[in-house]
């Protein structure tokens, strides 16, 4: 019952790692995702007296120009006592930002931008970017903060761990030292249980990725995100693989040389 | 005969007092050798520094050609592997059979497990034990779980067998039994050197005695 218990330990404490350090690599992806979206979809439109170019505003992102052609025939129309050929069209640009900037740095762009002569306006979409961008970031911070603590408790659960594993294994590992038995051979019977136990912890974890991953909820969520989330099996489970492994062997490494 | 152990003005200090003040003493290899004194005199103290458990305070101790004055982990490990240790409290593993218990010394030495198996059943019948192979330690009595930890000392023919208090708590006839393993254990060349409080009054081979008193190591003959 107590061997079963000790095994219950360090596989839970596996798994809140494993499925935080998951839960942790999916936030930051489907939150860069976003980002990027919709730095994809958000422009400021500068008003130009002359052309510019990409060293004109810093190399901050993409510049496109705004074709006010079929704007200035529909003005013709409208006001056709007003003699256009009089007047001089500045430019319009849409600026495709780089980065999602944060509401200071925006005010910062603009007002960077502003100091150029040529420059006569800069349009942002300040208040909804601002919001988004709040939003974004209480989001980060609240989901990292939740798996941070998630991590800790796990590796709370795993510092427990070896003390149990110490007063389990010590009087073995010391009789077996009196025999002259190498470092391998005393620990054999811990690296045994720490391989099982992460292999199990894997197992369950992709297991619950898997239902995480396949479920509505988080399927609508991908979508109203309008976000392409997916997934390197390979990638991202070789990792999880690897942490495992490394936190089982590390624990009963640690417990056969610590042995008193 | 070669000197299997020399020890050269060896102080021996266990929980920061010296309990072994400079003493000079050689075991020679085959003999067998009872370390006398009375309780807290210090025998368990030279058992351990002839193991390596307790290093020297100062003097010089040597096991063969291993300096015990400045021994490094491997060739302790090494050391350990030609020595036969059995202990007071048996020190067999509760969560083994005794088979496996007796296996021990071969599979550190890196037998194939059906010929440490084979040779574990052979020392255990021996010892008289083959018919409780299975059990666990905490299933046999005192004087069993002795001569279990006998079977597992002499199994890898060790060097030199160092038994502290070996029969000290067992009855008469257990303590009959796991003298007479040592005789024949020692018949087959094996130094013996055994920790008591007592020379059995009834012991028919030649031995030496090292008495300890009051922290000075004196040859009785």
């Amino acid at each position: 019952m107590s061997s079963l218990k000790s095994h219950l330990t360090l596989i839970l404490a596996l798994i809140s790692i494993l499925f935080s350090i998951f839960l942790f690599k999916t936030f930051s992806q489907i939150l860069e995702k976003y980002k990027q979206n919709i730095i994809d979809n958000y422009s400021i439109v500068i008003v130009s007296t002359s052309t510019l170019s990409k060293p004109d505003i810093d190399n901050l992102g993409e510049l496109e120009e705004i074709d006010i052609k079929n704007e200035i025939a529909k003005l013709k129309k409208k006001y056709k006592n007003i003699d256009f050929s009089n007047i001089t069209m500045p430019h319009f640009y849409k600026l495709k930002l780089n980065s999602l900037p944060s509401p200071n740095e925006l005010i910062n762009i603009k007002n960077e931008l502003l100091n150029k002569p040529f420059i006569k306006k800069v349009m942002t979409k300040s208040s909804s970017q601002t919001k988004i961008y709040n939003l974004l970031m209480l989001l980060e911070i609240i989901s990292k903060t939740f798996m941070y603590l998630i991590a800790v408790l796990g590796f709370l659960l795993i510092v427990k761990q070896l003390e149990v594993w110490k007063l389990l294994h010590n009087e073995r590992m010391y009789i077996m030292e009196l025999f002259g038995a190498p470092f391998w051979f005393r620990g054999a019977a811990l690296f045994k249980i720490a391989f099982i136990d992460s292999l199990i912890s894997l197992i369950i974890t992709f297991g619950l990725i898997y239902i995480t991953i396949n479920s509505a909820i988080f399927e609508k969520v991908i979508n109203d995100l309008g976000i392409n989330f997916e997934i390197n099996y390979l990638n991202d489970f070789g990792i999880l693989f690897l942490i495992s492994f490394l936190i089982s062997f590390l624990s009963s490494i640690i417990v056969v040389i610590g042995k008193k | 005969m070669g000197k299997i152990v020399i020890a050269e003005n060896l102080s021996l200090k266990y929980e920061n007092s010296e309990i072994i003040t400079p003493s000079s003493f050689t075991i020679n290899s085959g003999d067998f050798v009872f370390l006398t004194g009375v309780s807290g005199s210090g025998k368990t103290t030279i058992i351990k520094s002839l193991y390596g458990e307790i290093k020297p305070n100062s003097g010089k101790l040597m096991i063969g050609e291993f300096n015990l004055n400045n021994i490094s982990k491997s060739k302790l490990a090494l050391l350990r592997k030609h020595l036969g240790i059995v202990f007071q409290d048996f020190k067999l593993i509760p969560e083994w059979n005794i088979l496996k218990n007796v296996m021990l010394p071969l599979l550190i030495a890196g037998v194939n497990k059906t010929d440490a198996e084979n040779l574990a059943m052979e020392y255990l019948s021996r010892v008289k034990l083959s018919h409780k192979a299975d059990k666990f330690p905490e299933e046999l009595s005192g004087g069993e779980q002795q001569r279990a930890a006998i079977a597992r000392a002499t199994i890898h023919n060790p060097v030199m067998i160092l038994a502290d208090e070996p029969i000290s708590g067992l009855d008469e006839y257990s303590a009959s039994l796991v003298m007479d393993l040592f005789i024949k254990a020692n018949r087959l060349g094996i130094t013996i050197v055994i920790a008591s409080h007592s020379i059995p009054s009834n012991f028919s081979i030649n031995f030496r005695q090292l008495h300890i008193e009051k922290g000075k190591v004196y040859e009785l003959s």
